[in-house]
């Protein structure tokens, strides 16, 4: 009976996904010619069901309806560990972490902001004590923002990676797996580009069993033909070949490939992975009318805007 | 009372007892999930509590089979019959297709039914698939229904 606690959270999110815009629906907002028509038909959408319009409100509805939301609350661990980068640069420049505060996150901000100043880190979930303590320490001793990030980055890559095979199932470790690989590839790339040194990569890349960090850092050491050349024979050679081109397309393929698997969800009457499924997808609708609205704004023209739509779910 | 109408009566027990369980199992999964679709559209009551009611046969099942025992042994017009272990033994026989097929069956049509909640909530138009899924786990309750009276109607008492 694996999963029938869910039963009543996955009738909601069938009934909610009714909601969520399909194909046709992105080529009538695409092709819209005024902000009104683009508002008309994502209100004619909304009006049945679940009228969740941020990510907040979506996370909210989905807690309400789930019995446990202790796997669902890997989704937001990348919010919890940017908002802590936020918080220790906020502290370091004397500034309100308010405006770069992420939601929805596990970690609430003035929880968050009073742990750090305190240094009293048992406030906060274990999976953020010691990269928080760490990097607090980090920052304060050499000021160096962008390898405290690093450091922050990878933690939130091992602490989904651990949840995920804690108390997740075969879903949430593959997403957790994903999103590791697709950050450690680009990360590298980067520090490929700047050459770093072996030692900041150490720091920066995170590893997993599909691309282990060593193998990573050697490729990245070897420059852009090499490393290349290594990611041709792994399975991410598509994802290769895109980046080399634009870091955009291979951000859009990183989106679509986490999209790919919360498909399979769909087929799924119990158990947690449709309610990750509906929040994943949520999280692509919105990306996609904000990518809408930026390249409207700018005049791109039809074919340029369908190009950087992310994968939808239904 | 022999200790034969102790086990007819056990029999009878067990019918209703477990093949409720397993209506009250799959009755409530379906409930859950048809509860957590009309909290979001309403609408679709209707059509989400045909899809409740189909685990809900086990339980009669269940009840019919310990009727015919009760009957058969006269229990319910006040003269029970002095029935020697083995007729015991036979009846207490008699409900156990009837008893464990209406337990599970009861479970997994209330898994089959919830499922189909999602084909109805998503796809109202295909009602009628979801319900002929789950109707299709009905099919063995029947028969051991079938078999269960069939048994219960040739003892010799």
């Amino acid at each position: 009976m694996n999963g029938t606690k869910y039963a009543n959270a996955v009738g909601a999110v069938r009934a909610m996904e009714n909601s969520l815009l399909g194909r046709s629906d992105m080529e009538q907002l695409i092709s819209a010619r005024s902000k009104a028509e683009i508002n008309s038909i994502i209100a004619s959408k909304n009006g049945i069901g679940a009228n969740a319009e941020n990510l907040e409100d979506v996370w909210n509805m989905l807690s309400e309806y789930a019995p446990d939301c202790k796997e669902l609350e890997i989704l937001l661990y990348r919010n919890d560990f940017h908002n802590l980068k936020a918080v220790l640069k906020a502290i370091i420049s004397n500034r309100d972490p308010q405006q770069y505060y992420i939601s929805p996150s596990n970690v609430e901000l003035p929880v968050l902001t009073e742990a750090i100043n305190s240094r009293e880190y048992d406030a906060l979930p274990e999976y953020m004590r010691h990269a928080a303590a760490e990097a607090y320490e980090l920052v304060t001793r050499t000021l160096d923002g962008q390898l405290s990030d690093s450091l922050i980055d990878t933690a939130a890559l091992k602490a989904m990676q651990e949840s995920a095979e804690k108390f997740g199932g075969e879903f949430m470790q593959k997403y957790a797996k994903l999103t590791t690989v697709c950050s450690d590839i680009k990360t590298a790339y980067r520090c490929c580009l700047l050459n770093k040194s072996a030692q900041f990569m150490e720091t920066a890349l995170c590893g997993s069993e599909e691309l282990e960090k060593s193998e990573l850092i050697k490729a990245a050491l070897s420059g852009t033909e090499g490393f290349f050349g290594f990611l041709e024979t792994t399975n991410y050679a598509n994802a290769a070949a895109l980046l080399k081109d634009s870091a955009a397309q291979y951000e859009k393929w990183c989106d679509d490939a986490v999209m790919e698997l919360a498909d399979g969800a769909r087929s799924q009457a119990f158990g947690s992975d449709p309610l990750a499924a509906y929040f994943i997808a949520k999280e692509a609708e919105i990306k996609n009318l904000r990518i809408l609205s930026v390249c409207k704004e700018f005049g791109a023209d039809k074919e340029t805007i369908t190009e950087r739509m992310r994968k939808l779910y239904v | 009372m022999t200790n034969g109408l102790v086990l007819a009566l056990i029999g009878a027990a067990l019918a209703a007892l477990l093949a409720g369980i397993g209506s009250a199992k799959g009755v409530s999964l379906v409930g859950e999930a048809a509860s957590g679709v009309v909290s979001v559209d309403p609408s679709k009551f209707s059509k989400v509590l045909l899809l409740e009611l189909l685990p809900g046969t086990q339980g009669l099942y269940g009840l019919i089979a310990a009727m015919f025992i009760l009957i058969k042994t006269n229990v319910l017009s006040g003269n029970a019959a002095d029935l020697t272990v083995q007729q015991g033994l036979a009846f207490l026989a008699a409900s156990l297709p009837i008893a464990v097929v209406g337990l599970i069956s009861g479970i997994m049509q209330g898994r089959t039914a919830a499922a189909g909640v999602s084909i109805t909530a998503k796809k109202p138009d295909h009602n009628g698939k979801a319900i002929i899924m789950a109707a299709m786990v009905e099919t063995y309750a029947i028969l051991a229904l079938l078999i269960s009276v069939l048994m219960i109607l040739n003892i010799a008492v």
